[in-house]
């Protein structure tokens, strides 16, 4: 019978060994090519759009921004779309920030590890793979058609909602697992103190968990901001061209009947004939990417002050 | 500093939503109109809307592009008030519209043709009749790769342009859901297959798409390409698409305004917009809108839109349709 080599023996071959460590070099080479790659694409994508997008922001300025929808390329703006875009993403974080936080806080806190809660958890995460187009069905289905009264059908409230509905299983996890990783001392220190439950959640867990919380959230809004297939059912207009009544707040006007977004003006400049329309469709994305990293900004801004409290 | 806390957190947060959230019901109902129908009307509906809320603020316009099929579905179901449509209304959809007691005039307010196109490179073929586009491009045409495996098709069918060249035959072209398709089979195909007693569809192995871009770039892209696109994406890419003349046993025609406004190129169609009746007689406005469509600055925006203009004879009727709706 063979003696197996000690450690000692494999330390000593290992130190002794000289020469180039080819596999190692291999495969560092190969990791750095695959992040190459991916950074290549991205780098691409951002010029091919900026180069594109750039002589009409340049031209157009500010009122690229500030003007209405219009089936004339030289007048068309994105306005309605950023407005769009931006109450969608509010009525996203009104309601799936507290529903998912508190779904995760039950199913991590409360919740007996039963057949039944393991059954939830892996449908959650079955949920949060389901392509966005079904929920878009869903939406038309349930927040269109079914509670149309009380959305007033296809409104920028049902769209908002269809968004939430969507996320909530990204939410539900993200914020499982920031409260997962709060080690469970932290827990039985406040309990052993004399905390109850509740109280030991909210002043001990929560913050502890929160700016993982909020990363989560952060993901959450910008799969949210950038979704076009499920408004387009959910009653987005897909339009060169619609205005609202005169004499209507803003709150009204987000609220009446027509909205749209800017993933969908992309979609819908994109599928415009004149050749003028592709420039405005490579603007409109980046006022997409540039709306997209001043929330993500902002929500890391957040998330900072409370990492460092 | 103030300990911060979950609900200063989830303040925060929903400060945006604070300032945009707000329950209001759906609009202003008597003021509004709403457009909805086929994509290839959709931007001259557009190019009239703009001007009408610049003329009329304080109404509430909206114009999508869904195709005329869902336009029709959503109209007869009394959710707008105006269809957009690259065809005239089929049986089924006019019995839909009765059964919901929704009356509409039709209105042919421009005319389109349909391209059939290849690349700009190609110079093989320039004249092409509906036999031979039924045996490149028809039920029985699946499986040809190249332009010559449709040769004994096109001999059986007595086309004037078989035999074809020895190149591959790539079609790109709009897929079922699109007004453009229904057309092109409409015109093209469905005499010769029920005749054959083929499907009256295409091949269906070819590449589909619903975006027009997507199809000018797949006729560009390849020197031996076939396909067929609005007239209106032909003209605006002359420089990369050529258009193939089109023989509807009168010689061979190319697409141009003047030939599609007096039908004498073959595949060349009527744009309507549907107007529903009883609503137009409900809301001033509504028939405020259709009068400005049919006025002179509102049929200027056919030509605009890239379509070709209504002979003066066919405006009158068109209006005289309008008046005694």
């Amino acid at each position: 019978m063979a003696a197996l080599p000690t450690t000692a023996d494999v330390v000593a071959t290992n130190l002794k060994r000289r020469g180039f460590d080819m596999a190692g070099t291999v495969l560092s080479t190969v990791l750095l090519l695959t992040l190459l790659a991916s950074l290549g694409i991205l780098v691409t994508l951002l010029v091919d759009v900026f180069t594109g997008g750039i002589g009409v922001l340049a031209d157009r300025g500010w009122s690229f921004v500030t003007d209405p929808l219009s089936p004339t390329p030289a007048k068309a703006g994105v306005l309605q779309g950023i407005m769009g875009s931006i109450a969608l993403t509010a009525i996203v974080v009104l309601v799936a920030f507290p529903v998912g936080v508190g779904a995760a806080a039950y199913l991590e806190e409360y919740a007996r590890d039963t057949r039944f809660t393991r059954f939830v958890t892996a449908n959650i995460r079955n949920l949060a793979g389901v392509p966005s187009i079904v929920y878009g069905l869903l939406g038309l289905a349930v927040f269109v058609k079914l509670a149309g009264s009380l959305t007033g059908g296809r409104t920028i409230i049902a769209g908002g909602l269809t968004l939430a509905v969507l996320v909530l299983p990204i939410m539900i996890i993200t914020a499982s697992e920031a409260l997962r990783a709060v080690p469970d001392e932290l827990r039985q220190a406040s309990m052993g103190v004399g905390a109850t439950k509740w109280e030991t959640i909210r002043h001990q867990v929560l913050p502890v968990a929160l700016p993982a919380i909020l990363t989560g959230t952060v993901l959450t809004i910008a799969r949210a901001f950038g979704e076009s297939a499920p408004l387009l059912l959910a009653g987005a207009v897909l339009s060169s061209f619609f205005t609202s009544a005169d004499g209507v707040s803003l709150f009204e006007r987000l609220a009446d009947e027509k909205y749209t977004a800017l993933p969908i003006i992309v979609f819908n400049w994109a599928r415009q004939p004149q050749e003028e329309f592709r420039a405005l469709t490579a603007a409109a994305i980046v006022v997409l990417l540039v709306l997209l990293l001043a929330i993500n900004a902002a929500a890391i801004v957040l998330r900072d002050r409370f990492e460092r409290t | 500093m103030k300990r911060p806390t979950l609900a200063g957190a989830f303040v925060a947060l929903a400060l945006v939503a604070a300032a945009c959230g707000g329950d209001g019901d759906g609009g202003a109902d008597g003021e509004s109109i709403e457009i909805s129908g086929s994509s290839t009307v959709e931007p001259i509906t557009a190019l009239v809307a703009e001007d009408f809320s610049a003329a009329n603020s304080g109404v509430a316009v909206s114009v999508e592009g869904p195709g005329t099929g869902d336009g029709f579905a959503r109209f007869c179901n009394g959710e707008t008030d105006i269809s957009d449509a690259s065809r005239p209304i089929k049986d089924s959809e006019a019995a839909d519209c009765a059964d919901n007691g929704v009356s509409y005039v039709e209105l042919h307010v421009a005319t389109d043709g349909i391209a059939v196109i290849t690349s700009a490179a190609n110079t093989a073929v320039a004249c092409l009749d509906f036999n031979d586009m039924y045996a490149l491009v028809g039920p029985e045409a699946e499986g040809f790769d190249n332009w010559n495996d449709a040769d004994a098709l096109g001999a059986e069918l007595g086309a004037s342009n078989a035999p074809y060249p020895a190149a591959p035959l790539v079609i790109t072209a709009p897929g079922e859901e699109s007004g453009t398709y229904d057309t092109f089979v409409e015109l093209v195909i469905e005499d010769i297959a029920g005749d054959r007693g083929q499907e009256e569809a295409t091949r269906v192995d070819y590449e589909a798409s619903g975006n027009d871009n997507v199809i000018v770039q797949g006729i560009s892209g390849n020197d031996t390409s076939l396909g067929w696109v609005g007239y209106a994406f032909f003209a605006e890419n002359t420089d990369v698409l050529k258009a193939i003349e089109v023989d509807g046993g009168a010689g061979c025609v190319a697409p141009s305004e003047a030939s599609i406004a007096s039908f004498e190129y073959p595949l060349s169609r009527p744009l309507y917009i549907y107007v529903n009746t009883d609503k137009a007689a409900e809301k001033p406005v509504l028939a405020d809108f259709v009068d400005f469509y049919l006025s002179e600055a509102g049929l200027a925006s056919v030509a605009e839109a890239g379509y070709v203009d209504l002979p003066a004879a066919d405006i009158e009727s068109t209006k005289s349709a309008w008046s005694s709706r």
